[in-house]
C-alpha cells in the first residue's frame, strides 16, 4: 500500500520537478518571462564625421530617458538596454541593422540620420518584421518605392517641412527686399528638395525674384572658398543654404570674411544641427535659422524641455538641438505603443505588429512639445524658427522671437504627393 | 566683387593643391613611390596645426603668430616621414601595386589614428585668420591670410626649383631620380636619399594642412577627398613634375573657380573632363615625360 502510494508521489514530484525546469526554460508562462527580461532596444545612430553631432544629441537623450524610465521600473515592467550601434554607409549600417536583430534579439531599432540609410533600412526592416522607429532621414524621394504601406516602420517628420517653414518666414520678413536669391545647398535629395521648395513658395506667393546663382556642394565639404567668391560675385540680396553639417559653420566663416554677409540675408532651415558652432563673430543677426522639432533656449519651452537641457548643458557643456528632441519622442511613443497594447492583451506581452498597430493615432509629450504618430506613421510635431540676434549670453546666436508651427499646417498629408500639395496648399504667411 | 574675385579664389584653391601635391610629386620624381596617403598627411598636419596653435594662444602666444606655430606644428610632424620611409622601404623591389596597397592602408591607419586622437567631429581653428583682415583688389575682397598662403605656394615652388637646380643636394636627387645605380656607383648614397627625399616630401604635405586649416576645417574624411584632387592635378600636370604639380593645381583651380560661376552643375565633371583629355592626347599630363 505505501509502495503505491509513493509511487505516484515519486512520479507527481517528479511532474513538479520537469514543470519547474520548463517553467526556468521559458517554455510555459511566456508571457510573465518576457517581461522579467530587458527590454532591448537598438540605436543606430552616427557617432563622428559630419553628422557626428546629430547622432551624439540623439544618443545622448535616449540614455537620459532610458535612465528616467528605468528608475520607474521601464517600459511594461521592463528595465531597458540599449544596444548602440553606428550609423555609417547603407550597406554597413544594414549589416549591423541584422547584427541588432538575429544577434543581439533586440525588440526595437530606433534611430538613423541620413535619408539614404533609412531608404535602404526601411523594406529590411520590414521584412524581418521589426520595430523600426526613424529619427530622421525622412526626406521625400524615393519614400513612396521603399515603404509605401510600411507596417513596422515609423518615420519622424518629413525633412522639407522645415524649408517651408522658413520659405515663409523669409516672405514674411524680406518680402520687399528678395529681388536677387541665391542657394547654396548640399548636392543631394535634401539640399536639392529644400531649394526646389524654397523657389517655389517665393513663385506661389508672387514673389518677383531672379535666382543669381545655383551652388552645389558635396557633403562635409570643408573649402567653400570657390563657392564663396561665385556667390559674392553674384551680388545676391538673400541666400538660401540647407547645410546643415560641419560644413555650414565654414562656409558662414568664409562668407563673412570676404564680407558676404554684411549686405546679404541668410535662410538657414536646418541650421540647429550646428547651433552652437555658428558663432556671433560671423553669423549676422536677422537669419531665418531653423531648429526643426526642438530650440533650446525657447522662453515657452515645457519643464520637461528645461530639465533636459539643464542635464545637457550640465553634462557635456552644450546645448541639445532636434536630434534629441526626435530621440525621446520616438521612445516616448514606443511607450505609450507597448502600454496601449499590454493593456489591450491584459497584461501579456504584445508582439511587434501589436505594438505597431497601436502606434498611430497616440499622442505624446516630447521635449518640444506635443506630438503624435499619424496613420501613414509620420509624426506631427511643432517646428521652432525665428530671426537670430547677438543679444544673449552665448558665443552664438539664438532666436530674437520663437515662431513655432504645427506640421499639420506645412506638412503634406497622408498619401499626397508633396510637390502636388505644395502647389495646391494655401499657407499663411 | 568680380572676375577678379574668382581668379582669386581660384588661384587659392590651386595654392592649397600645390601644397598638397608638391611632396607627392617630389616623391614620386626621385622614388618612383605614388604616395596614396599624401592627403592623409596633409589632414594630420592640419589636426596638429590646430591643436599645437590652439594651445600655444592659450599659453599666450600673440594672435598676429599663429602662423608660425602652424609653421612649427608642420615642419614638426613632418618627421613622420622618416619612419614611415623605413616601413616603404621594404616594398621598394616589389612590384607598383605593393606600393598602392601599403599606401592606402597607410590612409585607412592615419584615419583611425586621427579619430583616436581627435575624435570624429571636424576640428577647426578659431578664426584668427582674419587677424590680419582682408585685402582687396579691383573690388574684389580676400582675407589676406589667404594671400599669404598663395605667396607661401609661390614661395614652395621657387625654393624647390633653386633647391632642385641649384644646390649639390639638389643635383644629387635629381641623379638619383635619372639613375639610381650610376649615381650609387657614383657615391651617392642613395638609401640617404630616399630617406631625406620622402621626409621632405611629407613635411611638404603636413606644411601644406597646417598653413591653409585656418582658412577652412578639417574632418577625417578630407585625406581620402584630397587624394582624388590631387591625382586629377598630377594627371594634368604629368606625374614626378614639380612645374607639371603647378600647372595642373592651377589648372584645377580655376576651372573650379570658372564652372561654380558658369555652370556650377559641371563643377565637378569640368575636372574629368580635363584629365580624360589629358590622359587620351597627352598620357604623360602636360610636363611629364613619356614612358620609354
Amino acid at each position: 500500500m505505501s509502495d503505491n502510494l509513493n509511487l505516484p508521489r515519486r512520479k507527481a514530484l517528479k511532474k513538479i520537478g520537469a514543470g519547474m525546469a520548463l517553467g526556468a526554460s521559458g517554455l510555459l508562462s511566456a508571457p510573465a518571462f518576457a517581461q522579467n527580461k530587458p527590454l532591448k532596444i537598438g540605436v543606430i545612430a552616427p557617432r563622428g564625421g559630419i553628422a557626428g553631432t546629430a547622432g551624439e544629441g540623439g544618443i545622448r537623450a535616449m540614455e537620459w530617458s532610458v535612465a528616467k524610465l528605468n528608475a520607474m521600473n521601464g517600459i511594461g515592467g521592463r528595465k531597458i538596454e540599449l544596444v548602440i550601434q553606428e550609423e555609417t554607409s547603407p550597406k554597413e549600417t544594414i549589416d549591423r541593422y541584422r547584427k541588432l536583430v538575429l544577434q543581439d534579439r533586440v525588440d526595437a531599432v530606433h534611430g538613423v540620420i541620413s535619408s539614404g540609410v533609412s531608404l535602404a533600412l526601411a523594406p529590411a526592416a520590414e521584412q524581418s518584421q521589426m520595430l523600426t522607429l526613424l529619427w530622421d532621414g525622412t526626406t521625400q524621394d524615393g519614400v513612396k518605392e521603399m515603404m509605401p504601406n510600411p507596417k513596422y516602420v515609423f518615420r519622424a517628420i518629413d525633412n522639407e517641412v522645415d524649408a517651408v517653414m522658413s520659405s515663409l518666414l523669409a516672405i514674411r520678413h524680406f518680402k520687399g527686399s528678395m529681388v536677387r536669391v541665391a542657394g547654396i545647398n548640399a548636392d543631394y535629395t535634401y539640399g536639392r528638395n529644400t531649394w526646389t521648395t524654397f523657389t517655389a513658395i517665393l513663385k506661389k506667393f508672387g514673389i518677383a525674384h531672379e535666382v543669381v546663382t545655383e551652388q552645389w556642394v558635396k557633403v562635409g565639404t570643408m573649402d567653400l572658398t570657390s563657392n564663396v567668391a561665385t556667390l559674392k560675385t553674384a551680388k545676391p540680396d538673400v541666400i538660401f543654404t540647407s547645410m546643415l553639417f560641419a560644413d555650414l559653420p565654414v562656409f558662414m566663416r568664409q562668407a563673412h570674411n570676404v564680407g558676404l554677409t554684411e549686405n546679404c540675408k541668410f535662410v538657414m532651415p536646418a541650421a540647429g544641427w550646428q547651433q552652437t558652432a555658428m558663432k556671433k563673430e560671423f553669423t549676422p543677426e536677422g537669419v531665418v535659422f531653423g531648429h526643426s522639432t526642438m530650440y533650446f533656449d525657447n522662453p515657452a519651452a515645457s519643464p520637461l524641455q528645461k530639465e533636459f537641457v539643464r542635464w545637457y548643458a550640465d553634462k557635456y557643456k552644450d546645448y541639445p538641438h532636434w536630434e534629441s528632441d526626435r530621440a525621446y519622442f520616438c521612445l516616448q511613443l514606443y511607450k505609450a505603443g507597448v502600454e496601449r497594447a499590454l493593456a489591450a492583451k491584459s497584461g501579456s506581452w504584445p508582439s511587434s505588429i501589436e505594438i505597431a498597430m497601436a502606434m498611430p493615432g497616440l499622442k505624446v509629450e516630447s521635449l518640444g512639445g506635443p506630438a503624435s504618430m499619424r496613420a501613414d506613421h509620420i509624426a506631427n510635431q511643432l517646428i521652432f524658427q525665428g530671426l537670430t540676434t547677438h543679444k544673449n549670453a552665448y558665443d552664438f546666436p539664438t532666436l530674437a522671437s520663437v515662431e513655432t508651427m504645427s506640421t499639420e499646417q506645412i506638412q503634406k498629408p497622408a498619401g499626397a504627393d508633396f510637390w502636388q500639395w505644395l502647389e495646391s496648399t494655401k499657407f499663411k504667411v | 566683387m568680380s572676375l577678379i574675385g574668382i581668379l582669386m579664389a581660384g588661384v587659392f584653391h590651386a595654392a592649397a593643391l600645390f601644397l598638397l601635391t608638391s611632396g607627392l610629386q617630389l616623391v614620386f620624381g626621385v622614388q618612383r613611390i605614388v604616395n596614396l596617403a599624401c592627403g592623409s598627411l596633409y589632414a594630420l598636419g592640419a589636426y596638429v596645426g590646430i591643436s599645437f596653435t590652439t594651445w600655444a594662444l592659450a599659453q599666450g602666444l600673440p594672435v598676429p603668430m599663429f602662423p608660425l606655430a602652424l609653421l612649427a606644428a608642420g615642419l614638426v610632424v613632418g618627421l613622420i616621414g622618416l619612419p614611415l620611409e623605413r616601413l616603404i622601404s621594404t616594398i621598394y623591389k616589389r612590384p607598383e601595386s605593393f606600393q598602392l596597397l601599403l599606401t592606402f592602408s597607410l590612409i585607412l591607419v592615419f584615419q583611425d589614428v586621427l579619430r583616436f586622437f581627435w575624435g570624429a567631429n571636424p576640428q577647426q581653428l578659431a578664426n584668427v585668420a582674419m587677424h590680419y583682415g582682408s585685402v582687396s583688389l579691383w573690388g574684389a575682397q580676400m582675407p589676406a591670410y589667404n594671400v599669404f598662403v598663395i605667396l607661401l605656394a609661390i614661395a614652395t615652388a621657387v625654393g624647390l626649383g633653386w633647391f632642385l637646380g641649384r644646390t649639390t643636394l639638389g643635383k644629387m636627387l635629381r641623379a638619383t631620380a635619372e639613375n639610381r645605380e650610376a649615381s650609387a656607383a657614383m657615391g651617392v648614397n642613395v638609401r640617404m636619399v630616399y630617406l631625406l627625399v620622402f621626409t621632405l616630401g611629407t613635411t611638404l604635405s603636413t606644411v601644406g594642412g597646417a598653413m591653409v586649416v585656418p582658412t577652412a576645417a578639417v574632418s577625417l574624411q578630407i585625406g581620402v577627398d584630397l587624394v582624388v584632387e590631387a591625382f586629377a592635378v598630377i594627371v594634368i600636370g604629368g606625374l614626378g613634375s614639380m612645374k607639371g604639380a603647378a600647372a595642373g593645381a592651377l589648372i584645377v583651380g580655376l576651372i573650379r573657380a570658372a564652372a561654380l560661376v558658369l555652370y556650377p552643375e559641371v563643377e565637378v565633371l569640368a575636372t574629368y573632363v580635363i584629365v580624360l583629355a589629358v590622359l587620351v592626347f597627352k598620357p604623360s599630363g602636360l610636363f611629364g615625360k613619356a614612358a620609354v
